[in-house]
């Protein structure tokens, strides 16, 4: 049965530990409502950005576990990563694909490429990932998160997840607000000092 | 001036780079920049990583900016052009001091010397202009006189905080 995006979070955040957080899309608003702090990065606005930002911090932080919690669009946005990520193989990485099948989910839900034939396990398997598999359910996933956290990766793993309902049908759109465009500097900053790290 | 003046020895470059600190190259490689590329994978204290588009080039190096990395981003121009909603994210909108080596592929030999907005080629004349218009500082480098707008790019980018380019106007030179 899929799983609803906060219940996910939640689930990985409870298993978490010490790790760092790079989130976008959905996740990421589950991930910073769930667990605020500094180990949180939202690749925002910035649609396709996680699985690098993840992959340069996984390489430069090598004492610590990053994960990754990816859109299906904004992974299909930058597969080419998956590559670059099999290829440098950080063994603290677990790259999370968030499958909801839709771009804008619970504004418009609108599909995403590929459908529902398009196989993100054969894609992890193809690039070269430790492991890659599709977890389907909260019990699968509960079962699974000790390994994935406590084994060497890079992991990947797609996680087939409800779409929240959709929202906007015929309200007015909301403004952006400034925040949604410094947000990533902020957040990139303050993880910088988590780590002790001076620019 | 003959051709050969222009090619800075990218011997050269790679020590003004790794000068500033640089121990990481994120890049899609450039037809321009074959030396370079090979000066600093060659350096084993120099991390390389090839990406599959410019667009991972820049997040990658984001992160290991923010996991404490100095990274030189690598790129020809047209993948600057590819990859311009991600320099904006991550080079202006979220302050990064990032620096982009970016090789000016394209440029007609009898531009040497000349402005490049003077190139009958969009890639090569519309680079700057593009910039200025992103607000993204751009230093270039015509002949070896000119390397030390590589400490300026990077004083640049920390006290600004922000993304900058430094162009690359001919081949540098495999020595």
């Amino acid at each position: 049965m899929p799983m609803n995006v906060f219940e996910a979070c939640f689930l990985i955040n409870k298993a978490r530990g010490e790790a760092l957080v790079v989130s976008t899309m959905s996740a990421m608003f589950a991930a910073a409502a769930i667990a605020p702090g500094p180990h949180n990065l939202s690749s925002v606005p910035l649609m396709g950005g996680a699985s690098g930002l993840g992959l340069g911090l996984a390489l430069s932080q090598p004492g610590r576990k990053v994960l990754v919690l990816d859109g299906d669009a904004s992974l299909l946005m930058e597969l080419g990563t998956m590559a670059t990520i099999g290829q440098q193989a950080p063994a603290n990485l677990v790259h999370f694909v968030f499958n909801n099948g839709v771009q804008f989910a619970g504004l418009a839900n609108m599909a995403r490429p590929g459908g529902a034939q398009f196989d993100f396990v054969k894609m992890g398997e193809a690039a070269g990932y430790v492991s890659s598999r599709r977890i389907d359910s909260l019990p699968e996933l509960m079962a699974a998160a000790p390994a994935l956290l406590g084994t060497p990766g890079p992991h990947f793993v797609e996680l087939m997840i409800a779409p929240q309902p959709r929202l906007l049908t015929e309200m007015p759109q909301p403004e952006l607000p400034d925040a949604q465009f410094h947000r990533m500097g902020a957040e990139a900053r303050a993880m910088m000092q988590l780590l002790g790290v001076t620019a | 001036m003959a051709i050969a003046d222009f090619a800075i020895p990218a011997s050269a470059l790679h020590g003004a780079f790794r000068a500033q600190g640089v121990n990481a190259v994120t890049t899609v490689p450039d037809l321009i920049q074959f030396a370079l590329h090979d000066a600093l994978k060659r350096d084993p204290e120099v991390r390389y990583i090839e990406c599959a588009a410019e667009n991972q080039a820049l997040t990658v190096a984001m992160g290991l900016h923010i996991g404490g990395e100095v990274p030189l981003v690598m790129m020809q121009n047209q993948g600057l052009f590819n990859c311009l909603n991600t320099l904006r994210s991550v080079g202006i909108d979220a302050r990064m001091p990032l620096v982009l080596s970016v090789g000016a592929f394209g440029r007609e030999f009898a531009n040497l010397g000349k402005p490049l907005t003077d190139s009958a080629r969009v890639c090569t004349a519309r680079v700057e202009p593009l910039m200025q218009a992103l607000g993204v500082p751009l230093l270039h480098l015509e002949t070896p006189d000119d390397l030390p707008k590589i400490a300026e790019a990077y004083a640049t980018a920390r006290s600004r905080q922000c993304a900058v380019v430094v162009q690359l106007g001919f081949f540098p030179s495999w020595t």
